[in-house]
């Protein structure tokens, strides 16, 4: 009941910027900027910095918002466009998230031990992070959209234009392939 | 490693980066950085074009100032001498478009004036007209004097105005006939008082 609200909302909003009202457009970027945000920082790497690409996503959604036909959820055609992309800014920013991983693995300074166990975390989900990051596009897609966001096999199969089939096969060989580079990590906790 | 474990993980590891950051958004904001975005696109071509345009032309003098072979001096030499020929050929072919042009324009410029000149009236019958015109109004407030309001020395005296200033107009001529009209008939009244007064003296 409260998805059908939802939905009727959406269009509501869509229907308004349609007609040139610029703060229906304004509501639903208060409404969908976080989650946008978030998947593209996800998508990307956790580079943190992602105004660049949240503002090409919300350009895109601004032009193409007036052919937005309500087939599906508002969030999950922005989650589209948001997916889109970030395998644009992937393409074109390699070399910079290049450099952001070597900062990121620089060495660490001399720490307190209540700072050491901080650091240890912090290189723990450090190599996680970077585990997702080494992953081929496609698979660390659907990781971050079925494990992190959240989102049903359904939203992810018509948001990726794949089959469950697909993602089923995508989502096994992700899992083989993030157990075989932490591993070691997983030893280190056991 | 279980599904569940991984999601975790992922979660834990998600959790520790920290929230993105990224500026406001809205509706100006985006409408204003598609305006942008479109002068670059019309922008950047031009100034390929220009690049490309100025790569060529230095391109071309810097062509120009590497001493040629012999064999090129000659070919140069003769492909100039053609050109050359060319040259003057184009002049001269220039020159009589231009002549012919000159003409026709010259020619165009007579006719519209023919044209004007045939619009305008001629001034003598045009100040015949007004002359018939006014000495028409004056004979005709003299009639009106005359025979409506019966008063004959008004009358006589703008008669005698047409004759004076229009004495060669048919209106003239009108006025000469009124004013022997009115003499006749004053010769005819004076007779009839001088016969009743002969009269009312015999009596």
């Amino acid at each position: 009941m409260a998805a059908m609200a939802k939905i009727s909302e959406e269009q509501v909003l869509a229907e308004r910027f349609r007609r040139g009202e610029n703060s229906a457009f304004d509501r639903i970027v208060e409404r969908y900027a976080a989650d946008v945000a978030a998947l593209a920082n996800r998508l990307l790497g956790w580079p943190q910095d992602v105004d660049d690409v949240v503002q090409d996503v919300f350009v895109a959604a601004f032009r193409g918002l007036r052919d937005f036909r309500g087939d599906c959820r508002l969030r999950t055609w922005l989650f589209t466009i948001t997916v889109n992309c970030c395998r644009h800014y992937r393409r074109r920013y390699l070399r910079h998230a290049r450099w952001i991983r070597r900062n990121e693995n620089a060495p660490s300074l001399c720490l307190s031990e209540d700072a050491q166990i901080v650091a240890i975390d912090a290189e723990r989900f450090s190599r996680v992070r970077q585990a997702v990051r080494a992953l081929p596009t496609k698979y660390r897609e659907v990781v971050v959209l079925r494990y992190l966001q959240g989102l049903e096999t359904a939203e992810i199969c018509r948001l990726l234009t794949i089959t469950a089939n697909a993602l089923n096969v995508r989502l096994n060989r992700a899992r083989e392939r993030l157990k075989g580079d932490l591993n070691e990590l997983l030893k280190e906790e056991s | 490693m279980t599904e569940e474990r991984i999601r975790e993980l992922l979660r834990d590891a998600d959790r520790a980066a920290g929230p993105p950051s990224f500026g406001r958004v809205t509706a100006d904001g985006i409408q204003r950085r598609i305006r942008r975005r479109r002068l670059v696109w019309i922008a950047a071509p031009v100034a390929a074009a220009a690049m490309v345009l100025l790569a060529f032309r230095l391109w071309g003098i810097d062509a120009r100032n590497t001493p040629p072979a012999p064999e090129q001096r000659q070919q140069i030499a003769s492909l100039e001498e053609q050109v050359e020929r060319l040259q003057a050929q184009t002049d001269a072919t220039l020159r009589l478009v231009q002549g012919v042009l000159a003409e026709q324009r010259q020619q165009q410029r007579l006719a519209a004036l023919e044209a004007e000149l045939a619009s305008i009236p001629d001034p003598l019958a045009e100040l015949e007209k007004q002359t018939d015109k006014t000495a028409f109004v004056l004979v005709y407030q003299a009639d009106r004097l005359y025979r409506e309001l019966n008063q004959t020395d008004s009358a006589v005296e703008a008669y005698e105005q047409v004759i004076r200033l229009f004495p060669q107009n048919q209106w003239a001529e009108v006025a000469r006939k009124r004013l022997a009209e009115i003499k006749k008939q004053k010769i005819e009244e004076s007779k009839t008082e001088g016969d009743s007064k002969c009269g009312l003296q015999n009596a």
